[in-house]
């Protein structure tokens, strides 16, 4: 194999990588393609890329001798992980500033996704806290705040299980938010907190699917409207799971 | 105008705003300005709604100013403007609303269309869920439109290739 087809295959390589791993982590399609855009210029590639919300299409273009290689990549749905999208982003100026070269951006993209996340249980124990932030924004007082942070503190363990388990992502929100609502339910029935209704509409809205439906309308406006609907579709099945778990959870103790 | 109550919902916004950063795992450096966006969002918001403005343009003018700030943070903090905006606009997701309407549709699919509370159903639903669905296109509106606008991206560029000449 000769050197410069080697080289355009592991930058071909290399920019799919990138553009799945923004794509799934939650960048928009505009942030997606100008970020592949930004890295093959700097290493001197012509490129071409279609982006759809489950897979990534690239084709790498050599400018002397005009031979091109094409090629396509799942995306993982990994969920939101934005430390991945600002470390991709801060290295692909570093990419254009100090010119980098394929191999130490593949040593980059390495470290960057072996970062840790936060441990469990400070993410657990956090959206909890937001859970009870939720219900004092909408009103809530003293013991329904308690209820909304153990409702979601539990409701997030579920999900996380269930998607440790392999179930359909939906069907985790599901779960999750039947889980949620059952314990705002039961205090309810159990008679703490004046305004009970507050309690159970606050506890699944850490399910809610904020980056989907902003990111829908960031590509719709900046022309990417295909990928804009399938976001705002996407978003729109999370809305109904939830709803269809907090509905379960209402019709089993008949409230 | 009750000022107490307003930085209270704030204080709230804020903490809101940060339990999303961390399940969205954002970088540690990055946490203390998503509590301020938040907290000033909510702050914005609900000062707003107390000056007896709609809550749908009160929402807008919330997440217009968080996306503004987010595109400053992103210049100094080295990440993505929407790293800063999206856990800081999620405080004002209109969950209640949705909620509400949610809870209507079930009733208006369980009851007769001749029954006396039909029609005031009918209203509250439709009410509830236009706010919520208003809402929402108002906070993605205020969140995207300054990234869009500002484009630090292309900025960026045309500083280094002057640079170069």
């Amino acid at each position: 194999m000769d050197k410069a087809f080697k080289n355009i295959k592991d930058a071909e390589a290399m920019l799919l990588t990138v553009g799945t791993l923004l794509m799934s982590s939650g960048a928009s399609t505009g942030r997606v393609r100008t970020t592949v855009n930004r890295i093959a210029d700097a290493l001197g590639f012509n490129i071409e890329l279609l982006i759809t919300n489950r897979s990534l299409m690239l084709k790498v273009i050599d400018e002397e001798t005009n031979h091109f290689i094409a090629s396509l990549k799942r995306t993982s749905p990994h969920g939101v992980n934005f430390r991945v999208v600002s470390g991709i982003s801060k290295m692909s100026w570093k990419v254009v500033e100090e010119n980098w070269n394929i191999p130490q951006i593949n040593t980059e993209i390495a470290r960057l996704v072996a970062l840790p996340h936060y441990p469990r249980l400070i993410i657990l124990s956090s959206v909890a806290l937001a859970g009870s932030s939720f219900c004092a924004l909408f009103g809530g007082k003293g013991a329904e705040l308690a209820v909304a942070f153990i409702a979601t503190f539990f409701g997030l363990f579920i999900r996380q299980e269930s998607l440790k388990k392999r179930f359909n992502p939906y069907v985790s929100i599901f779960f999750a938010s039947f889980a949620a609502s059952l314990l705002s339910v039961l205090s309810v029935k159990l008679g703490i907190g004046n305004s009970p209704d507050l309690a159970i509409a606050t506890s699944v809205l850490f399910l809610v699917p904020g980056v989907p439906l902003i990111n829908s309308f960031t590509d719709m406006i900046d022309g990417n409207i295909l990928n804009g609907i399938v976001r705002g579709i996407h978003g729109l099945i999370i809305a109904l799971a939830i709803a269809l778990g907090l509905l379960c959870a209402k019709f089993l103790f008949n409230i | 105008m009750d000022f107490i109550a307003l930085f209270e919902k704030g204080f709230w916004a804020g903490f809101a705003a940060l339990g999303f950063a961390i399940l969205f795992n954002v970088p540690q450096r990055t946490l203390i300005i998503i509590w301020i966006m938040g907290a000033l969002g909510g702050f914005t918001k609900y000062f707003l709604i107390a000056l007896d403005v709609n809550i749908v343009p009160a929402s807008l003018v919330g997440a217009s100013l968080i996306g503004i700030l987010s595109v400053y943070a992103a210049h100094n903090k080295q990440a993505p403007p929407l790293v800063f905006s999206t856990p800081a606009v999620i405080p004002m997701v209109p969950g209640a609303f949705a909620y509400r309407m949610m809870l209507g549709c079930m009733e208006l699919a369980g009851t007769s269309s001749n029954s006396e509370t039909y029609l005031k159903t009918l209203a509250e639903t439709t009410n509830n869920g236009l706010k919520a669905f208003f809402i929402l296109i108002a906070l993605s509106a205020g969140v995207a439109i300054p990234m869009l606008v500002t484009r630090k991206d292309t900025f960026k560029r045309i500083k280094s290739s002057e640079e170069q000449e």
